[in-house]
């Protein structure tokens, strides 16, 4: 304990007190800089795309001929059972959650998020998360159905533990989004580079900022969901019992809410992805900027507000869906002036149709078509007779499919530079977006056709002469083609990853500042922050380099050609009879 | 014109459509829901009919308009983007359209709900249930779902409903895994006659749900008769259908019930006034006969 004194400065060599390098994986999985922990959740979640393309696929095969009797029942539902919450939780959020904590403080030219310890905490609850659902397998896996309703999911009637496993995973799941979420908007709100106002937000940024919000209120309320249920399920409670004081009713609300928010985050992030993707490769400037963030603010907040659209033939006072239609249709104007910008962006511009373009553009037409056809289940009339067969769901898979997939892949294409400082194989994504796109329509328009007949949907068996064979043949076949251009794609990402072609900082010649930074970028992100001073920055830096260089040569231009004397290249004064023919400029 | 981008776009056309030819003998395709049988499907499928014109249009557009774009501004050696955006109050002329779309559908949308919910009342050839043989007619139904239901429920049989006007008939369906129970009208409460998986019910004739569920979620759905009603446990919903024409409709519930959900189906019969009281008759006579043999079985133990 001696008192600090001055000694003179002397070199010296310090062994204590520095950490010794530590294995790769611990410095990965305790890492908590944002793109570390954006990779985490990418590599999570295309994980778990995987499980639920094979579950899917799993569940096709069953359906192939009427009556099968290949999967049994019980193992049917509980793949459906494992596959819904897969989809929706354990893919498609976390994928959006992913490419937002790699790309947007990166985007808005911050060295690093507010609170990178929550983020990194908010990854590892969602992997338990996923690991108690999947865990789940070893012993009885969750069998009350895609959204786990109650009273299906009460203890009277799903007593397997497979269901508390469901239930435990959800919980930890939605508990760690709502830590990201946190992070995200006080990222966003507060750590943007100087001279970034709202009005100069990248539009992905926007997207996130919306999603972040939209989190913030749609997963606590599956949280305390999840709570509830499991109160009831072990500690005795009648939150969801009907008969005892509880309503049924409740859990079917809160579910929907989430689910429907869960929809939104996969459409506000494919279009903030989109509206990324089009201006870089078609080099305009999106037709709108400001209608375009609105739009994508004005999606996040109505789907969720209109969660009661799936609930139509629910026991609801009649204003309830009557308001829940009103909130579904309003959503024409965000989505129709969004699709507006985006064509106007395209048009007269100059596309380099490169793979993340053709992905952008396969997501606009499929998410195009299920969000004109929800326009149809919006109204009332039409969603008592349709909702709930295979008609609403080959609707819905064209959003997720288009959005979740098509979108996802879009986005990996285009920020994969980034990641790893290679570009992800161009002629085998364009090659594996093929399938995709042939898959999701042969599974889509017979599965349209089969619910008209009436096939409801997640049953494991349909019957015999109800009209609905051959559409669940193809159907059938669709899906495994759509499966077989994921796994082809996610190969390619695969490969790509430490064998694609190496890609400078700014591969497409981006506006936004993600492509100032290195590939992939160091620890601290930017050495120099720029000053932002439009909604390009990126463009504005290379416009001002470009007027430098031009002003360089101008003035080199001017200057006489400069002459070194021999033996030792010493600058020789210009001799008046300079040959001036080859410098026309100089007057 | 075929160099490289349009390429993808043919061999996904050229795929699809090979797809397509390989499915188009295999099924008659049918754009439709199934046939309406009742006044309530006719209306739910002009609404369908209304609202895929719509969505089938937008759905066009928008994806003819992205192959355009696709197809004439590529990128080709010398094209310049035109590097423009939109102006002041361009955009005011989208978003004018595309609300007053929004306004139109969400008018249309109210107006035709409202045509699905009103009961209409039994037709010349119907059955009415007043004057049939009741014995107690249970109370009006807790959950007011449905508009028409307190016209339907107003006419109380015991003072008489308006003369020219036939009382509907009034069905308890009651969900439980996996198996539909149907308490027709008429007998004491607690004996009441009732079938499982098949309701017969007169043509012509008004018939009003209650739908309640005994343990979890259900939905009660006969496409010909009528949309999805949600069967939940401690709520009954409503529904009415009146089918037009003698016959068996299928139904199916639609929202997942645990491990043998795809056998949650019904029958709906429909047959002639008189042949419904018969089978009602009948359907008493074998009940009480039952019970009593249940009844002289029990008392001999």
């Amino acid at each position: 304990m001696t008192p600090p004194t001055l000694a003179p400065a002397r070199p010296e060599i310090v062994t204590r007190g520095v950490p010794t390098p530590r294995p790769g994986w611990v410095e990965r999985a305790t890492s908590a800089d944002h793109k570390s922990v954006g990779t985490l959740y990418l590599a999570t979640a295309l994980t778990f795309l995987v499980l639920a393309v094979t579950e899917f696929v799993l569940m096709r095969v069953q359906l192939i001929v009427p009556e099968n009797t290949m999967i049994s029942p019980e193992i049917f539902n509980r793949l459906l059972s494992a596959a819904g919450v897969t989809t929706a939780v354990l893919f498609a959020i976390p994928l959006a959650l992913g490419s937002i904590s790699y790309v947007v403080p990166l985007q808005i030219g911050a060295r690093g998020v507010a609170l990178p310890r929550l983020n990194l905490f908010s990854y590892w609850l969602y992997v338990v998360g996923a690991v108690a659902v999947y865990a789940s397998f070893l012993y009885t896996v969750p069998e009350a159905g895609t959204y786990s309703l109650a009273p299906l999911s009460e203890m009277v009637f799903s007593p397997s533990h497979g269901v508390d496993a469901w239930v435990t995973g959800v919980a930890l799941a939605t508990a760690g989004f709502t830590l990201f979420a946190v992070n995200l908007v006080v990222t966003i709100g507060r750590m943007r580079a100087p001279g970034m106002a709202w009005r100069r937000l990248p539009l992905c940024s926007w997207a996130a900022n919306a999603i972040g919000y939209l989190l913030l209120v749609i997963a606590p309320v599956m949280l305390a969901a999840m709570v509830m249920l499991m109160i009831d399920r072990q500690f005795d409670g009648v939150f969801f019992q009907a008969g005892e004081g509880g309503a049924p009713l409740l859990y079917e609300h809160l579910a929907m809410l989430f689910f429907s928010g869960g929809y939104a985050i996969v459409v506000v992030f494919a279009a903030g992805v989109i509206s990324e993707i089009l201006p870089t490769f078609s080099g305009k400037p999106i037709f709108s900027h400001r209608a375009a963030a609105a739009s994508l603010v004005a999606i996040a907040v109505l789907v969720p507000l209109a969660w009661m659209q799936s609930m139509y033939e629910a026991p609801l006072a009649e204003g309830w869906t009557i308001m829940a239609m009103a909130f579904a249709l309003a959503l024409v104007v965000p989505i129709g002036t969004l699709l507006y910008i985006w064509l106007a962006t395209l048009w007269r511009g100059a596309l380099r149709l490169r793979a993340a373009l053709w992905y952008a553009l396969a997501a606009i037409s499929t998410m195009s078509i299920g969000l004109a056809g929800e326009l149809g289940y919006s109204v009332i009339s039409v969603g008592w007779q349709l909702d709930n067969t295979t008609a609403a769901q080959a609707d819905t898979l064209y959003v997720l499919v288009g959005g979740g997939v098509m979108g996802g892949f879009a986005a990996l294409h285009y920020w994969f530079p980034k990641l790893c400082g290679r570009l992800l194989g161009e002629s085998l994504g364009k090659i594996a977006l093929v399938p995709m796109l042939v898959g999701i329509h042969l599974y889509s328009l017979p599965m349209f056709l089969a619910g008209l007949e009436g096939q409801p949907v997640d049953v494991f068996k349909y019957f015999e002469g109800t009209g609905v064979d051959g559409y669940n043949l193809i159907a059938s076949i669709g899906a495994f083609v759509l499966a077989a251009g994921v796994l082809l794609q996610l190969a390619n990402a695969a490969h790509s990853w430490g064998h694609g072609l190496s890609a400078a900082h700014d591969p497409w010649g981006g506006a936004t500042l993600e492509w100032f930074a290195l590939s992939p970028p160091p620890p601290h992100n930017f050495d120099a922050v720029p000053d932002v001073r439009s909604p390009e920055p990126l463009r504005d830096i290379r416009d001002a380099v470009r007027l430098r260089t031009e002003s360089f040569q101008a003035r080199a231009a001017r200057e006489p050609v400069a002459a070194t004397t021999a033996p030792h290249a010493r600058p020789e004064p210009a001799t008046e009879d300079s040959d001036d023919a080859e410098n026309p400029s100089v007057a | 014109m075929a160099p490289r981008p349009s390429r993808l776009l043919v061999a996904c056309a050229s795929a699809l459509l090979a797809g397509l030819i390989v499915a188009a003998p295999a099924q008659a395709i049918q754009l439709a829901p199934a046939e309406p049988h009742s006044p309530n499907a006719e209306d739910m499928n002009t609404a369908y009919w209304v609202m895929f014109v719509v969505t089938a249009v937008l759905i066009v557009l928008i994806n003819a308009a992205l192959i355009a774009a696709i197809v004439r501004f590529r990128d080709r050696r010398g094209r310049r983007p035109a590097r423009v955006a939109a102006g002041r109050g361009a955009l005011r002329p989208v978003l004018g359209g595309l609300s007053l779309l929004a306004i139109a559908i969400f008018a249309y949308g109210v107006v035709t709900t409202e045509n699905v919910r009103e009961v209409e009342s039994s037709g010349p050839g119907g059955l009415d249930a007043s004057q049939s043989a009741q014995v107690g007619v249970k109370g009006a139904p807790q959950a007011a779902v449905l508009e028409g239901e307190e016209s339907a429920t107003g006419e109380d049989p015991i003072t008489g409903a308006e003369p020219t006007e036939k009382a509907p008939l009034e069905i308890d369906a009651i969900a439980q895994q996996w198996v539909w129970r149907f308490e027709y009208p008429g007998g004491q409460p607690g004996q009441r006659t009732f079938s499982y998986g098949e309701l017969v019910v007169p043509v012509d004739t008004t018939v009003l749900m209650n739908i309640d569920s005994t343990d979890v979620m259900h939905s009660w759905w006969v496409p010909a008769l009528g949309g999805q009603v949600q069967a939940a446990p401690g709520k009954i919903t409503q529904t009415w259908f009146k089918a037009d024409e003698e016959g068996r409709y299928p139904g199916r519930s639609t929202i997942f019930s645990g491990s043998a959900y795809p056998a949650m189906r019904a029958w709906v019969e429909v047959v002639g006034v008189p042949e419904y009281q018969s089978y009602v008759e009948q359907l008493r006579g074998d009940i009480t006969e039952a019970q009593g043999i249940v009844a002289r079985e029990v008392a001999s133990q």
